[in-house]
């Protein structure tokens, strides 16, 4: 006990030494915490009255945890959850320290997205009550060796849960369903699942067994605006509503937070209402104005994120200018052979103007030609950002569509001084 | 003999875990902008085809499980893809792939994953995963690529390679020596993909095939490269 208070408290003040120096290193507190406590997570979760719910998978983790802590949020509960996107174990221990007051969590439960690579260690210490699984596709390689070693990662953090919410339209993900604990599935009906870019390849190969009838079904998915309108059948009921946010990959999203909030007690008519509330994050479809014109960022981390991207473009029928930035940091994944995984061609025959940015621009506006696609280039930042923008007319919509470390740069070039965790939620 | 360029994908369902697709992209079009017709065939477990007919034939890699579950379909076509080799029929094989065109892989369990022996060279699982930006030396100029494997291929003396490492770990890690060349088949541990960024070896497998086709030698137009080489500056430059 006087051990965690004595890492809470060297965790805190890491962190504003850490801020003070102007480092925006967001997991300082639970890195140093873990150090001198390395129980510290599972302690801090043990206070929690209704327990933990992990958010896993490829694509789709920020968001779907952003809706789920909405609706949480909305039924009047206190949730403890890591917004800034800081997925990893330490990251999760550093907002449980925000979170906490003489070694308790101010909270009713947690929600926190991890790293689908982190949680074969993080969910055995959280003991979490769900575990939600959005996707499993291929991505970043270069850290995580192979996609079935993933997939062993994700089925262990499902087996050590009391319950799975799982995607029965993923082909890897409906092959964890063989677990002791429950499971509850959600998914799209035929025309929804189809207009998602399902690459074999991308999925190591397998095809979706055809699953049952799951829990949660996306029955209609449409553009509405900026966002998307969606029906969902959830155990039977059938509910409506509008979300901020862009894409059919996004009903996906909701589905699986409603569904994991069913299985938490709240009502889906209330669900339902809360998501439609929820603002998109930057990154994830949110709108920056920046000299009179509207800024839509999309982040892409690998090839099934891209042509996520690609689908919305394509089904943009106005002529649009587009900015792909492509970084090989770290965090990014230092191989870019991704961009040759996705179907870039499909952009041949669109009506938009598009442009090549970041460390490896050059390799951008290569896939470009290939691909059959005219594209200008320009590797500064700022200056790209720049063009991308006085190329389009006042008034009118363009695509920022950036790698993780690229999405940093232009949040601080669109964005100046805000902080990440509050661009993120 | 037709008159589209046939080119191959071989086992794209399975072995296309790096952009492999690229190296397919990279040869049509630069046989289409030259003004030649290409037929693209893609050739998965248990499809009939037979190789003589091919012109240019590209496989990938692919994770344990994928590798594991072609090898048998592989072992199956030996004979003919041996014989379509020494016909001069070009290959280019990356990563697992080029793993099971040697004799054996044999996996961190001690498993053994037959190949088929057109280059004289053993692969075996390391404890280390190699991986990183790559810079190569050799008869086909600078090649540039990125590399993920932990399976170290060890050639048997007098086997050819693509070149030297200067940057990287290549086929091992330690000898220095990236990739084998055996008449017109190539393997390399070389992503990227490879081919877009390494102009000079997409045209010489290009050449290649053209002439086998022919019978007589033949100069490619050239192309406006620089975009390729811009790539492949900032490439090896790159951490």
């Amino acid at each position: 006990m006087i051990r965690l208070a004595v890492a809470i408290a060297l965790g805190r003040l890491a962190g504003w030494v850490s801020k003070a120096l102007g480092r925006g290193a967001t997991a300082v507190p639970g890195l140093v915490a873990e150090k001198i406590h390395p129980a510290a997570s599972s302690c801090l979760a043990a206070t929690l009255p209704e327990g933990v719910v992990l958010v896993t998978g490829t694509n789709g983790k920020t968001t779907t945890t952003r809706m789920l802590v909405t609706i949480l949020e909305h039924s009047g509960k206190r949730v403890v959850t890591n917004r800034s996107g800081s997925n990893l174990g330490r990251g999760i221990l550093t907002a449980m320290i925000a979170a906490s007051r003489q070694g308790r969590l101010l909270g009713d439960l947690g929600v926190f997205e991890v790293d689908e690579a982190a949680v074969r260690s993080v969910a055995p210490a959280l003991h979490p009550r769900i575990v939600v699984v959005t996707n499993l596709a291929r991505d970043q390689l270069d850290r995580y060796g192979e996609l079935d070693t993933t997939a062993g990662h994700v089925a262990r953090a499902v087996g050590v849960s009391e319950a799975g919410v799982l995607n029965c339209d993923d082909p890897l993900v409906a092959s964890l369903g063989g677990h002791p604990g429950a499971v509850h599935w959600y998914g799209a009906v035929g025309a929804i699942r189809d207009s998602l870019p399902s690459d074999p390849a991308l999925h190591g190969g397998g095809s979706a067994p055809a699953v049952i009838e799951p829990d949660a079904l996306v029955e209609e998915s449409h553009p509405d605006g900026d966002g998307q309108q969606i029906q969902v059948r959830i155990d039977g009921e059938v509910l409506s509503t509008r979300l901020h946010v862009p894409g059919a990959y996004n009903a996906y999203n909701a589905a699986a937070a409603l569904l994991a909030a069913a299985r938490l007690g709240v009502r889906p008519e209330d669900a339902a209402a809360a998501i439609a509330t929820m603002p998109p994050a930057f990154g994830r479809g949110q709108v920056v104005e920046m000299d009179g014109r509207r800024v839509k960022v999309l982040l892409v981390k690998n090839p099934a994120g891209l042509n996520q991207a690609i689908r919305l473009l394509v089904a943009e029928a106005e002529p649009h200018q587009v900015l792909l930035a492509i970084n090989d940091q770290h965090a990014d994944g230092r191989d870019v052979s991704w961009l040759w995984d996705a179907a870039v061609e499909e952009l041949a025959h669109s009506p938009h103007r598009f442009g090549a940015s970041g460390q490896r621009a050059h390799d951008m506006a290569l896939r470009f030609k290939y691909a059959g696609v005219d594209c200008w280039l320009e590797q500064d930042a700022k200056a790209a950002l720049s063009r991308l923008v006085h190329d389009a007319a006042p008034g009118e919509t363009v695509y920022l569509v950036p790698t993780y470390t690229a999405m940093l740069t232009f949040l601080e070039l669109l964005l100046p001084g805000i902080p990440r965790e509050e661009a993120w939620s | 003999m037709t008159d589209s360029v046939v080119l191959v994908h071989l086992y794209p369902r399975r072995m296309n875990i790096y952009g492999d697709g690229g190296n397919v992209l990279a040869l049509r079009r630069r046989l289409e902008w030259r003004g030649f017709k290409v037929e693209t065939v893609t050739v998965d477990e248990g499809d009939d085809f037979d190789f003589t007919r091919a012109d240019l034939v590209v496989a990938g890699g692919g994770e344990d499980r994928s590798q594991r579950a072609i090898a048998f379909d592989l072992v199956g076509r030996g004979d003919a893809i041996v014989e379509a080799v020494a016909e001069g029929v070009v290959f280019l094989t990356v990563c697992g792939s080029y793993q099971l065109f040697g004799r054996r892989f044999v996996t961190v369990d001690g498993d053994e994953i037959p190949g088929i022996g057109v280059f004289a060279a053993e692969t075996v699982a390391g404890d280390k995963r190699m991986i990183g930006n790559v810079v190569v030396e050799g008869p086909w100029g600078r090649l540039v690529g990125f590399e993920n494997h932990s399976g170290r291929t060890l050639l048997d003396p007098g086997q050819a390679t693509l070149g030297v490492v200067r940057r990287g770990s290549g086929n091992d890690g330690s000898s220095g020596q990236e990739g084998a060349v055996v008449g017109n088949c190539f393997g390399t541990y070389l992503h990227g993909s490879l081919l877009p960024k390494n102009p000079d070896l997409a045209d010489d497998l290009i050449r290649r095939a053209l002439e086998r086709r022919s019978g007589a030698s033949v100069t490619l137009a050239p192309l406006d490269d620089a975009v390729e080489r811009a790539a492949a500056d900032r490439a090896a430059t790159r951490p």
